[in-house]
């Protein structure tokens, strides 16, 4: 692979990074608490490193889908189960980003909401069917590349670079009270689910596939993993950082994505504004262009059907019919008016309800010997992901006492 | 709009108590509306909005108000007016007489929780 395409695929992973809930979340971080959560994103990120390097590395090793795999190694039962809870935590998050998407056209042309979402998903879908998948990767990715407004904007407002620096110590603020100790878990635990969920991984071990990687790529799936999230994480960080300096003396707890683009406008007024709603557009419509096709991919691979974006569309029929239907089902529950922020929350929930039951079969694969060879885990990718495990199992544990006890968040 | 799932997790706490207590969510809410109410209207003042943005955001904005004054318990408490107040306010009211409804909804909110 040449030095471009590299290149491409790690901007490619930069502009893709960023969804709703991590704007929003992030804002919502940093207002509350400052720069303290600035660790749990990079916490996360080195989760979201490890698992998706982990996958990747399946996809161009064994050269098969991980639900495929996942469906031979756990059994139809668990497989089932493990299908049917990603499915469904994966099509909530797809309707999450449908709603952003309707949200920002909204805010741009200020059209009615529920209309701009449905002309997103006729937009999305025709992007699905015409461009190869390359392509589809790139167009999102490389347009989302939009958000970098928002680590201009941060640079703007002078913020105090020795408290951000701080913030990645894992650390809790001293002095909170019962009631703000729970926010701030619940908040960690949202962080780590919206950084590291499921369909992250699915997509991107099949589009390994689909872009036929073989052994002599895993050095750019390294490449990809690591420098392209880790970049895209301080995109994400940015967002938390401005929050803190700007909304959080002004008294402002943002609870929509039209909040966070005030991050840009502030210090660099209108061009700025458009910026960075136009970079959110793209990187919201990427990942509900991903979650979409991650559930298409899954449900493919699990039952053994044609897939993939190299072949047309009606040469893999039930795939383009599984991604049509995802995406009619993530517009309908758009349509029924169920505010955008609720579908986050609920996106967030489901998703870190699934991570262990998608990431303890991924991590079984990637260490079996059998399909990985020479290239199965060693100590340190099996070490990180363990330790990765029990993290997303306790987050898994706590969120929905968490998020009853503090009203999601509100305290 | 106020987020469902955050009203159906309200909803559980105020089964619980009444008054105040039960209202301290929504009084954090209308502070943090009416102080991003007030950033918008000063950003708009400085021309570093666009027209559509601030009218989508005005109106998302007392939209949520309405729909957090609505679910009060107390809605002649001194917050429930304190709220009522803001809904009365223009779209592009002063950003400082909104900045200061949301000063005031804070001092009662961290008056009542340090109660």
């Amino acid at each position: 692979m040449n030095p471009l395409e590299i290149t491409l695929g790690i901007m490619t992973a930069v502009g893709g990074f960023v969804d709703i809930s991590e704007l929003v979340f992030a804002a919502k971080a940093g207002s509350t608490f400052g720069y303290a959560l600035i660790w749990v994103f990079l916490l996360a990120t080195i989760g979201i490193m490890t698992f998706a390097e982990m996958s990747g590395r399946v996809a161009a090793v064994a050269r098969q889908p991980v639900f495929n795999l996942m469906r031979h190694r756990l059994g139809l039962k668990l497989g089932l189960i493990t299908l049917f809870a990603s499915v469904v935590s994966t099509l909530i998050t797809c309707a999450a980003e449908i709603g952003g998407v309707g949200l920002i056209l909204h805010y741009l042309t200020g059209a009615p909401y529920l209309l701009m979402a449905t002309l997103g998903v006729i937009l999305l879908a025709a992007s699905i069917w015409v461009l190869p998948f390359q392509w589809i990767e790139r167009t999102y990715g490389l347009l989302g590349l939009l958000m970098i407004t928002f680590a201009v904007a941060l640079v703007a407002i002078h913020p105090p670079w020795d408290k951000i620096a701080a913030g990645m110590v894992p650390q809790v603020p001293p002095g909170l009270s019962t009631k703000e100790l729970l926010s701030f878990g619940y908040f960690s635990v949202a962080i780590v689910s919206a950084v590291m969920f499921p369909y992250e991984t699915y997509f991107y071990s099949s589009g390994g596939i689909e872009e036929e990687w073989g052994p002599k790529d895993l050095p750019n799936n390294r490449l990809n993993c690591t420098v392209g999230f880790g970049l895209g994480s301080l995109l994400a960080m940015a967002i938390l950082a401005s929050s803190a300096q700007l909304f959080g003396p002004a008294l402002v707890s943002p609870e929509t994505p039209g909040t966070s683009a005030l991050e840009a406008a502030i210090p660099l007024g209108r061009t700025g504004l458009l910026l960075a709603l136009l970079g959110m557009l793209m990187a919201i419509g990427g990942a509900a262009v991903e979650t979409c096709m991650a559930n298409a991919y899954s449900v493919a691979q699990f039952f053994g059907w044609e897939w993939g974006r190299h072949k047309k569309p009606w040469e893999a029929p039930r795939f383009t019919l599984a991604w049509m239907i995802c995406f009619l089902l993530a517009l309908a529950i758009v349509l029924t008016n169920v505010d955008v922020m609720s579908l986050v929350e609920y996106a967030v929930l489901f998703s870190i309800i699934v991570l262990p039951l998608t990431y303890l079969p991924l991590m079984l694969l990637a260490g079996d010997k059998t399909y990985m060879r020479q290239y199965a885990n060693g100590p340190l990718a099996k070490t990180i992901g363990w330790l990765f495990f029990a993290i997303v199992t306790l987050a898994a544990i706590a969120a929905i006492p968490l998020y009853l006890l503090t009203s999601g968040g509100q305290g | 709009m106020v987020r469902r799932s955050t009203l159906l997790a309200l909803l559980l706490v105020a089964a619980c108590s009444k008054g105040p207590e039960a209202d301290l969510a929504y009084i954090g809410q209308a502070r943090s509306l009416a102080a991003e109410w007030a950033l918008v209207n000063r950003q708009a003042a400085v021309g570093k909005l666009t027209d559509h943005y601030v009218t989508t955001m005005r109106q998302q904005l007392r939209q949520q108000l309405q729909t957090v004054s609505s679910a009060l318990t107390q809605p002649d408490s001194r917050y429930g007016l304190e709220i009522h107040a803001l809904l009365t306010q223009p779209d592009d009211a002063d950003p400082e007489e909104l900045r200061s409804h949301a000063d005031k909804l804070k001092q009662i909110e961290d008056g009542l929780e340090s109660a």
